[in-house]
């Protein structure tokens, strides 16, 4: 099976019309009907109505949120697998995403949330960032995938162990119930508030990983080409691992750890961008931002309460995804 | 008792010298073994309650030195109503070991808290008595006079039953002329309170229309926010005065949403120690809420 790469025009003409469909289609999506035509009307008159609170403050900010959770999830996949020159880097599987939890719950049950608006997210960044140091420390110069793998694994029970035990000396009683969103995610009842409080941490991050897109294509040439180039490979290394705990740090920080979109989508990409890395950026981003939002209009169509979490969808396109990623990787792997 | 077991161990040694004598003393003694719960008027002395609904009624009940310890939870500030009562009882934590200290004669706990512990202690061949989940207003008059029964405080309890109807009765006479308002309740992880429970049968004696019994809900089931929203109730009830750190079931009656429609909608505010048990207060969150509408 070969699929032709795209022209960028042609490939961004395809998906921003899907993006911008889905997102009309999630904000269409809830359990109750509404007259989307009159929620605009209502708003711009600057009418508080029934309409134009569904939408404004419940499903808009939702629905922004997914998209751009989606987005950060695709291009973190994306980088992080072309900064390790693996197949498999992906921030929930390699444990930034539970270490990203892990600084967010500690953060947000302790009570310094209410300090500064910055601090969940900072939580979010600061655990991912010891989470992906670990990784690079112990995975160093390997590229074996394996290795990979297992310090994943490592990494992932130890931020699980430590979220769970974070909830358990929590004093609010809800605590230990609320696991399941941080180890699955969801944007389900998230608002305005959870939106602006991560919007600057992502777009931040963003900006820090497209930077990086020349780099990433010299790094596909191994590092001594990289640097015989003329690229500050340790530099460029630290600014991208910012850019990836930043923007993941802060989407997981509202949402939770949503597992397998940054694993999935620069795999389906890589092909349309006749596998350069620095292209793959933008294309998994707007990419991952589509999955994300036909994730959550699922969650929303099979439980109108929201008790469905976005991971449990994600994982069950994703984990099928890496099992096969896995077994097409076998001779790499003996 | 002791005289006619004294006069058997004697009948015994005499051997049978006067059978008839040994066979009615026997009986005697058989009989009076039998039949000790119908002579004893003899209350629980050592009653341990390891929740707070149980607390409550225990306190309320129950004499003083009938009670060995009632659990952490009668001093909440946001849950107990009786914090005053509780002086220097010994407080518990319902677990069995800290229970199996007081040697009680008597357990109670509500049938859905720590039922753990209960079970244990029941196993273990303690008496445990559970009261019930309330569901109206009739539900706690009958629990009361149950809990009356077990420690023995029958008359009290008639009492207390007797008061609350008539405060009730007087409530309804006093604002039988305001109008009907409906109501909806929102609560942490976006629970709502529906048909068949004793919050429903409150709002109903305060003279309000439950919107979400009115939309089929029954029991306590999760709400959507949208759906709240839609439902357009004139009044809602939000438990804000949660005074604890941050968790994202908290975060759902924080929800900006909420804030904005409270700003066009009353809002009812009941302490949750008024309404969170079965139990004499509970009218005064009636009234708490009749005088509102």
């Amino acid at each position: 099976m070969s699929i032709r790469a795209l022209e960028p025009r042609v490939l961004y003409a395809i998906l921003l019309p899907i993006l911008l469909l889905v997102f009309l289609l999630a904000l269409n999506v809830g359990p109750v009907e509404i007259d989307l035509g009159k929620s605009m009307r209502d708003w711009f008159n600057e009418l508080t109505t029934i309409e134009s609170l569904i939408l404004f403050d419940i499903r808009l900010p939702r629905s922004l949120l997914a998209m751009f959770i989606g987005a950060t999830l695709g291009l973190a996949g994306a980088a992080l697998q072309g900064l390790l020159r693996n197949p498999l880097a992906e921030p929930g599987i390699i444990g930034v995403s539970n270490g990203a939890a892990l600084g967010a719950v500690i953060v947000f049950y302790y009570g310094m949330a209410g300090f500064a608006w910055f601090l969940l997210p900072l939580g979010g960044l600061i655990g991912a960032l010891i989470a992906v140091s670990i990784i690079l420390l112990l995975v160093g110069q390997s590229r074996s995938i394996v290795t990979l793998i297992l310090a994943g694994i490592a990494i992932n029970s130890v931020g699980g162990a430590l979220i769970a035990l974070a909830l358990n000396f929590a004093q609010s009683p809800y605590a230990m119930q609320e696991i399941v969103f941080w180890l699955l995610g969801s944007v389900a009842n998230r608002s305005v508030n959870e939106l602006f409080i991560a919007l600057p941490f992502m777009l931040v991050g963003w900006g820090m990983i497209l930077y990086c897109g020349r780099f990433l294509n010299a790094l596909t040439l191994g590092e001594e080409t990289a640097k015989s180039m003329g690229f500050d490979v340790s530099r460029l290394r630290l600014v991208l691992v910012l850019g990836v705990t930043a923007s993941v740090g802060a989407a997981v920080s509202v949402a939770g750890n949503i597992g397998f979109v940054g694993l999935v989508v620069p795999h389906l990409m890589r092909p349309f961008v006749a596998y350069e890395p620095r292209r793959l950026l933008l294309a998994s981003a707007v990419t991952g931002a589509i999955l994300l939002l036909v994730a959550d209009i699922a969650v929303q169509l099979l439980s109108s309460n929201g008790e469905i979490k976005l991971g449990v969808i994600t994982s069950l396109v994703g984990a099928p995804f890496f099992l096969f990623l896995i077994l097409k990787s076998r001779n790499v792997l003996q | 008792m002791l005289y006619c077991s004294g006069a058997i161990g004697k009948i015994v040694r005499v051997k049978i010298n006067d059978g008839p004598m040994k066979r009615f003393c026997l009986f005697f003694t058989v009989l009076l073994l039998f039949s000790t719960p119908l002579f004893a008027t003899d209350k629980p002395r050592r009653i341990v309650s390891i929740g707070l609904c149980t607390d409550q009624l225990l306190l309320l009940l129950a004499d003083r030195e009938q009670i060995a310890s009632v659990s952490v939870w009668a001093l909440d500030e946001n849950m107990s109503y009786m914090i005053d009562a509780v002086g220097d009882l010994p407080l518990n934590n319902s677990s069995v070991e800290e229970i199996i200290k007081y040697q009680p004669d008597l357990v109670v706990a509500s049938a859905y808290a720590a039922w753990d512990t209960a079970k244990f202690l029941r196993q273990l061949g303690y008496q445990v008595k559970q009261i019930p989940l309330a569901r109206s207003i009739t539900d706690i008059y009958s629990l009361l006079r149950q809990f009356g029964e077990w420690t023995g405080n029958q008359q009290h309890a008639e009492s207390v039953v007797k008061q609350m109807q008539t405060e009730l009765a007087e409530i309804q006479q006093r604002y039988a002329g305001s109008p009907q308002k409906t109501v909806i309740v929102y609560s942490p992880n976006g629970f709502t309170i529906g048909a068949n429970t004793l919050e429903h049968d409150m709002f109903t004696h305060a003279g309000y229309i439950n919107l979400a019994a009115t939309m089929g809900i029954e029991g306590f089931k999760p709400i959507a926010l949208e759906t709240l929203i839609a439902a357009d109730p004139d009044v809602l009830q939000i438990d804000r005065n949660l005074s604890r750190p941050d968790s994202l079931a908290t975060a759902y009656v924080g929800h900006p949403a909420l804030d904005k429609l409270i700003e066009h909608r009353e809002y009812l505010d009941i302490p949750t120690r008024l309404r969170i048990c079965a139990g004499p207060m509970i009218t005064e969150a009636i009234e708490n809420m009749a005088q509102r509408r």
